[in-house]
């Protein structure tokens, strides 16, 4: 996308300016949204995003910008801007690029550019809404959503690197809404992963109208919550959020270095329960959270964080580990050529346990059972995190009793990690954005089905 | 090219085509910066541009959008938004508008002159994060920044419209980590202004440390029903997180539970709420909205009945009404409605009556993104604030949830303050309420 001798004499420059590193990151991304309302395509949206995205960096410090102009003296120009307060003599010489594909772990059969056409999107839309009004009278509306994206970087760097890799994202959402005039409730299913369209092979579209709907009934006739503290069990797949927001990115040297991370000197210590194993994984074929190469050009990986409740290793991007001094794990990511990229998670997870489900709700005497979870945040500097309920249950007895609305658990990192005492066999992953300083990017959390003892939930009964 | 000439290009190629059309173009210039040490540890210098191309033909809409200038990828746009509106069902409501008119906004007031230096805005990045950290029991301050920009929107339309907006802001942000005796607090506060010299240094510091330090005690309450006070800036988010219930296209999407409800009563009756565009005072000052209709000010709910839903020209066409000047679009996005600058009426409380009893104020909510349902209502959010009894503070109040049902909480109202406040990104202006018998867990 960028030529090369454009790309060495960017960064000739950036290294004449007295900088230690200098990076190009170069982005031409193209999405396709198609939306329905109901039964009626209500709007399709296209766009080429493209950019440059230019990093120097002096010691740890970074200088960072970007442009949408691909010529070498506007691109010198923001360097020269940017570098102004650290001009010195240059300390580090070019080295020549060294041209390599990045390895493709990530089949792609129907990327958007070789099978742009809508007409199996809108078609799996409009179906899964029939099954989703189908499934009760009370669903009055229904939103589809189907968005792909299929991003193409390019990374050269003054170390000699210079590689180019392509991602494909794909993610499909049918939301319910179930109302009788006076009272609505909403149901959602989604369902994506760094794959083209053939992931249809694998969507049944009257499932995912069927569950959206299932889910907004439920919710329609939940009662209030009870709140206090008590003990959870959290359902698999996006479940998994309570570990993303707990503990994640608590790991990450973006917070560590700046010791803004409650974790942040515990490597190597016992921070959560035994039954606790948790890694951080951007190799899995296809997921929603997957790489080949994260945004600085590194190779993905696996990278165990947690073991047997043992805190093992952080998630480190190049000046985390330039500030921290631990190894990089290849999670340097970035939502686009805007932003500068920092270490971020990929596809994060409690790794299964062998409690049975069954076991864990009846070991309950007074709790909730969060089968779907929402979206939430944590503060880094505490570990103050909260996480909302979509679908819930009260439990009594040791037995599910009816659904209940509007719950939201809080606790903090250290707090909840040391709280989970059983973890399930059903293991499954689910697609999320999650949002920090270098932007909203895909990421995919994931458990099995688990038993906090003991968490504030906030209701209003 | 200049901006005029590549919209000349595009909007040719649409009546070409046998379509019509509208081109926004947004284009911006900022700067970016943060501390950690004393030393500048982030210098972010960024310069972008992007086309947004919205086509109606044979009554289907498209819309594509472009980052890269050059004539192909132009011609590309277009193709890709006609293409797009092939797939659309029809929408008869959606026209571009007969309006021909040329619109600018004055830059004295959006885009005075401002000759702060970079050196400037790297001092007051510095400066605030050294100064923060001096203080006692100051940990670190984790997050900081300076931000300064220009923003230039401009709307162009087959039907000759060409709508510019240029405007200019300073921003200054900081959140410190306090640490004693095993417990730590985090809290943070920015200031937002047109003018680099307007930025008050000093007051985010002490804001930001005392709040801060106020919250290293917090503990839960008793889980109750309370009355309680959001504060400035969180009655602002609250009341934003529920905006669908004005918007006209969520009613004619039939997403909007406020849709059929115009004329009843859906808050307390001393609740009067108003879109005020006109109120200069404010960041969301406005005189045109996104289809270059002028945005005049509209009042919502008056005296606790729903008055009005905010209208484009698409929903105003579909509910036989007149548009309220509140189109919405970006370039990547397709025609909605939002709303301006919400003002709430002042109420009659005085202080000491608004601040009697024990009540809660909320400083703080978590969650706020996906703890709530705006089409249901239902909320709840982690919470932090301040246990008050007659407008003293007697507890600092963490890790508690607060949840509701908001629009049963605006008919639940105590009383409303008889003084307005802007939040600090100065996009509202609102008296404090006092909300009776709201759910709180600790």
């Amino acid at each position: 996308m960028l030529a090369t001798q454009t790309a060495q004499s960017v960064i000739d420059h950036g290294l004449t300016l007295g900088a230690d590193f200098a990076e190009i990151f170069v982005e031409k991304s193209q999405s396709s949204n198609v939306n329905t309302l109901g039964e009626k395509v209500q709007s399709v949206e296209s766009g080429i995003d493209f950019g440059i995205g230019l990093r120097l960096v002096y010691g740890t410090k970074v200088l960072y910008g970007y442009t949408n102009n691909t010529s070498a003296e506007g691109m010198k120009r923001i360097l020269s801007d940017l570098a102004a307060r650290d001009l010195r003599d240059p300390l580090v010489a070019m080295t020549a690029f060294d041209y390599r594909d990045a390895p493709n772990h990530h089949p792609l059969k129907k990327p958007l550019s070789e099978d742009p056409a809508i007409e199996s999107r809108i078609a799996y839309l409009l179906k899964a809404d029939v099954a989703a009004r189908a499934a009760s009278n009370l669903i009055s509306q229904t939103r589809g959503m189907c968005r792909e994206v299929e991003q193409r970087i390019e990374i050269f760097n003054s170390e000699g690197l210079h590689i180019g890799d392509t991602r494909h994202y794909v993610r499909a959402t049918m939301t319910s809404i179930a109302s009788d005039g006076s009272k609505q409730a909403t149901g959602m299913r989604s369902d994506g992963g760094m794959i083209g369209w053939e992931i249809a092979e694998n969507l049944d579209a009257e499932r995912t109208g069927a569950e959206a709907a299932r889910q907004a009934i439920v919710n329609f006739g939940a009662k209030a919550c009870p709140s206090g503290r008590m003990p959870v069990v959290i359902g698999n797949g996006f479940g998994g959020v309570i570990f993303h927001e707990a503990c994640g990115h608590l790991l990450e040297t973006t917070s560590v270095a700046k010791k803004a991370s409650v974790f942040h000197d515990k490597l190597g210590e016992i921070i959560a329960n035994p039954a606790v194993s948790a890694s951080d994984d951007g190799t899995l074929t296809n997921e929603w959270g997957s790489l080949n190469i994260d945004d600085e050009g590194m190779e993905t990986q696996r990278t165990h964080l947690i073991k047997d409740g043992k805190l093992v290793s952080f998630l480190v991007d190049r000046i985390g580990s330039q500030q921290t001094g631990y190894d990089r794990t290849g999670s340097g990511r970035r939502e686009s050529y805007k932003y500068a990229p920092a270490s971020r998670m990929r596809n994060t997870f409690i790794e299964p346990g062998d409690a049975e489900f069954d076991d864990m709700i009846g070991s309950i005497d007074r709790g909730i059972y969060a089968a779907q979870m929402g979206g939430g945040s944590v503060q880094p500097g505490t570990g103050e995190f909260n996480f909302a309920v979509t679908e819930g249950y009260f439990v009594k007895d040791g037995k599910i009793q009816h659904p209940v609305k509007a719950a939201t658990l809080i606790s903090t990192g250290p707090a909840v990690l040391k709280e989970i005492s059983m973890v399930g066999r059903d293991f499954s992953l689910a697609c999320g954005m999650c949002g920090s300083v270098s932007g909203s990017i895909p990421a995919a959390v994931g458990q099995a089905s688990l038993k906090v003892d003991d968490i504030l939930v906030g209701g209003n009964a | 090219m200049t901006i005029e000439s590549h919209a000349d290009q595009v909007l040719s190629l649409v009546v070409k085509a046998g379509g019509k059309g509208d081109l926004i173009v947004d284009q911006s210039d900022a700067i970016s910066l943060k501390a950690r040490n004393g030393q500048l540890e982030e210098h972010k210098v960024t310069s972008s541009r992007i086309f947004g191309l919205r086509v109606i033909k044979d009554e289907k809409v498209g819309t594509a959008y472009s980052e890269a200038a050059d004539p192909d990828s132009l011609e590309s746009l277009v193709e890709q938004a006609l293409t797009n509106a092939s797939y659309a069902a029809p929408e008869v409501h959606e026209k571009i508008l007969a309006n021909d008119a040329r619109l600018s906004t004055d830059d004295a007031i959006f885009c005075p002159a401002d000759s702060a230096s970079t050196e400037d805005k790297i001092q007051l990045a510095l400066a605030l994060e050294r100064e923060l950290s001096s203080k006692d029991k100051v940990k670190n301050v984790p997050y900081n920044g300076v931000q300064d920009g220009t923003a230039e929107r401009h709307v162009f339309s087959t039907a000759g419209l060409h709508a510019s907006t240029r405007s200019h802001s300073c921003s200054a942000f900081a959140y410190a980590l306090i640490e004693e005796d095993g417990k730590n607090a985090m809290e943070g506060s920015g200031q937002v202004a047109r003018l680099f010299s307007d930025l008050d240094k000093t007051s985010l510091i002490d804001k930001v440390y005392q709040d801060s330090i106020d919250m290293l005690d917090g503990e839960p309450v008793a889980s109750a029903h309370y009355d309680v006070i959001f504060d400035k800036e969180m009655q602002v988010s609250l009341f934003n997180i529920f905006a669908v219930m004005f918007s006209g296209k969520s009613a004619k999407d039939g997403i909007n539970p406020m849709r059929d409800k115009k004329g009843e009563l859906i808050a307390d009756p001393r609740l009067t709420l108003s879109d005020r565009p006109d109120n200069v005072h404010g960041f969301g000052y406005s005189l045109f909205d996104d289809e270059g209709t002028p945005s005049g000010s509209i009042e919502l709910i008056k005296a606790g009945k729903l008055k009005s839903l905010i209208h484009n020209s698409m929903t105003a066409s579909y509910f036989k009404t007149q548009s309220t000047g509140h189109a919405k679009r970006g370039p990547r996005s397709p025609l909605g409605v939002g709303l301006h600058q919400l003002e709430i009426a002042a109420g009659d409380a005085e202080d000491t009556e608004l601040h009697g009893g024990e009540y809660l104020m909320l400083t703080d909510l978590t969650g706020m993104h996906s703890g709530a349902n705006a089409i249901s209502g239902e909320f709840s959010f982690g919470a932090s604030g301040y246990l008050c009894e007659n407008g003293e503070r007697s507890q600092s109040v963490r890790n508690v949830t607060v949840a509701g049902n908001f629009y049963q909480m605006l008919k639940n109202i105590n009383m409303i303050g008889n003084r307005q406040h802007w939040n600090w990104q100065r996009s509202a202006l609102m008296p404090s309420i006092r909300f009776a018998d709201v759910a709180i867990s600790g």
